[in-house]
């Protein structure tokens, strides 16, 4: 279908510029090549998710997840992402505003330590937070004399949910704010408007979408994150689970259903988070079309 | 409202951008801060404004210090070279904005807001534009945004970044003229930073000239033109021929050409000895293309052999490149009138007799 509509686009739009329009065998080779990689590298494995989480019927899925170790780890996913999201907000456009707006010492020091959960290993991330916060770990004896917990416990979980989602919103947004520069911030204020409210009523505006992206991003990394989990963890079922852990516990232990049923769900909420980025995008370029609409028609009747 | 600069400094690191600054902005007046890239002008006009702060010196709005005050407490309008207009809002809810966001109780109420931006796009010729996003207008419909949204919060000075840099010569001239009609209405106090000569002459009440980070000359279009306070000056108002020779008798002579000259100024700042009349000192001879005569035939003034290279007659005034006896390249200017009852030719000699020359002592 992609391959006919740049077809007749081709012809259409193109029918005056013969000299650049590429031969039909290598629109339709590229075409096929990208369509058979898509088939068999996202499709398929999507299809065979819920076939396999649905082969048993509706009432297999439910009995799945509502088995209360699954519903535990579904609710400890879902509060990992409800703590790590936020937290990703607040830190993303402070450091994406510190490193776009000022100028001062250690800036690049500072973008280097935001990339850094991105290259290291998952596992790695668990292991420094076990090496901090273990029971031998460096502050282990002060928080057991305390009866703390964070290793094996559900803070340990929400801490390395943080961590190795740290880089995701800062990651967008400071190319996106460098590029834009200062001057509408600037603009704002001799216009009369406090810190806040350019803050608010220029700022987060012009950064919208790429927020938004990395929220999307931030949030899809944090249901999923498997390694820096599994090591803090210590797989206590229905307390220190999350959902890629159930899964691979339920897969291991050849329960296919209930194992697919859990992975549809995590495939469910991340088409959800695509979906509502496509609708808050098409909202958003509706109202700008209908604002030129109007004014096209104003100036045409004026 | 007055502004006074004094002694502001303002450094960048190694760079020091503006040098002991002092400059007076009468009320009502409009003000060209004219330099090259690098001279401090545009750093000056943000330190007008607040946006940028001074290490060294103050200034004062109306005899009141304001060094301190900050940028949205200063009653600045500020127009940015790129517009920086909120992309994201309407032409209407760009000029609105200042009104806004002022706190409840200073607020215009609604329908005030209302009347007033729309007031305001009447004065930029934009009423029928309201609803449209900045990404859709042209550059000098932006630039007339910018200009009603700095003027929505009524401020009593008015600053504005290379007003016309980023647009085409047609529109810059437009442009111009309009804002110079503007000013003439409004009266607000205005300093605007451009590094085009001819428009800060066209439209100035005064020029402030800086290079460097401080200031070279400041006085009217008139006085900065024709009487240059330093070399800086006379090159970047315009082109100009410059030739070394010397001072000697109380004339200027250059090759073997010698005239009197009017007053001489001194090339730096710093030396500011005249040399006695009868004692030959060497000094820069400048003079403008327009003020040279070009003859055909001797005709006893004196005059440098010349050898015309090139004319450019495409305009009011024809543009003549020369090549003197010494090998120097000479540049004149002549109305097309004369310059066709002249009939000159390529590879013609001519005689070139200066009318006024300029001299600055080396």
């Amino acid at each position: 279908m992609a391959g006919a509509a740049g077809h007749f686009g081709g012809t259409n739009k193109a029918g005056g510029r013969v000299g650049t329009r590429d031969p039909w065998w290598m629109r339709w080779s590229l075409t096929v090549v990208a369509v058979v990689f898509l088939a068999v590298m996202l499709i398929l494995p999507l299809v065979i998710v819920f076939a396999t989480a649905f082969s048993k019927g509706w009432s297999g899925f439910a009995a799945a997840i509502a088995e209360s170790e699954s519903w535990s780890a579904i609710k400890l996913t879902l509060l990992a992402a409800a703590v790590s999201v936020p937290l990703n907000i607040v830190f993303g456009v402070a450091a994406a505003w510190a490193i776009s707006k000022f100028e001062f010492r250690g800036k690049d020091l500072l973008i280097t330590l935001i990339d850094l959960p991105f290259s290291v290993s998952p596992i790695i991330a668990g292991m420094l937070f076990v090496l901090l916060f273990g029971a031998h770990g460096w502050l282990g004896s002060w928080l057991a004399a305390r009866d703390i917990k964070i290793i094996f416990a559900v803070p340990g979980i929400v801490l390395a949910t943080v961590f190795v989602t740290v880089p995701f919103v800062a990651r967008e947004l400071i190319p996106l704010m460098q590029s834009q520069g200062r001057e509408e911030e600037e603009a704002a204020l001799s216009l009369g408007a406090s810190g806040w409210q350019a803050f608010f009523r220029v700022t987060i505006p012009n950064i919208k979408w790429g927020l938004i992206y990395g929220v999307i991003l931030c949030n899809a990394r944090a249901l999923g994150e498997f390694g820096a989990v599994s090591v803090v963890s210590g797989h206590i079922q229905g307390v220190t689970n999350t959902m890629p852990l159930q899964i691979e516990i339920l897969y291991n232990e050849y329960k296919f259903v209930p194992a697919f049923a859990m992975a549809s769900l995590l495939v469910l909420m991340a088409l959800l988070t695509l979906v509502v980025k496509h609708g808050i995008e098409w909202r958003a370029a509706r109202s700008h079309a209908q604002a030129v609409d109007e004014t096209v028609g104003a100036a045409a009747t004026a | 409202m007055s502004i006074e600069i004094q002694g502001v400094t303002k450094v960048f690191g190694d760079f020091k951008a503006l040098d002991q600054i002092d400059l007076t902005v009468p009320s009502g007046e409009l003000v060209a801060l004219l330099g090259p890239s690098g001279s401090g002008k545009t750093t000056l006009l943000r330190v007008i404004a607040g946006l940028e702060s001074a290490d060294d010196g103050s200034i004062l709005f109306d005899g009141e210090d304001a060094t301190t005050r900050h940028v949205r407490e200063r009653g600045v309008g500020f127009v940015f070279q790129h517009y920086a207009l909120f992309r994201h809002m309407s032409v209407f809810e760009n000029v609105a904005f200042g009104l806004r966001v002022r706190p409840r109780r200073l607020r215009p109420s609604r329908e005030e807001i209302r009347e007033r931006v729309m007031k305001l796009l009447k004065l930029v010729q934009l009423e029928h534009l309201g609803k449209r996003y900045p990404g859709q207008l042209s550059g000098g419909q932006r630039q007339r945004v910018a200009l009603a949204r700095a003027l929505a919060v009524e401020p009593k000075v008015l600053l504005l970044d290379e007003p016309f840099g980023a647009l085409d010569a047609r529109v810059r001239q437009e442009l111009r003229s309009w804002l110079r009609r503007l000013h003439d209405e409004i009266h607000v106090t205005s300093v605007f930073v451009t590094h085009d000569q001819e428009e800060a002459l066209e439209v100035a009440d005064r020029v402030v000239v800086m290079s460097g980070g401080r200031i070279e000359q400041i006085g009217t279009p008139e006085e900065v033109f024709h009487h240059p306070a330093n070399e800086f000056v006379m090159h970047f108002l315009g082109n100009v021929n410059v030739f070394h020779g010397r001072v000697e008798g109380g004339k200027a002579v250059f090759g073997d050409v010698a005239v009197e000259h009017g007053e001489a100024g001194t090339a730096t700042r710093s030396s500011e000895v005249e040399p006695l009349d009868d004692e030959a000192k060497p000094a820069k001879v400048f003079i403008r293309p327009h003020e040279w005569d070009i003859a055909v035939y001797r005709n006893g003034r004196p005059a440098m052999e010349a050898v015309v290279i090139h004319v450019n007659a495409a305009g009011p005034v024809v543009k003549v490149s020369l090549l003197s006896e010494s090998g120097e390249p000479v540049h004149a200017e002549l109305p097309l009138e004369h310059y066709r009852s002249l009939e000159l030719r390529t590879g013609q000699r001519v005689f070139l007799s200066p009318r006024k020359v300029k001299v600055f002592f080396d």
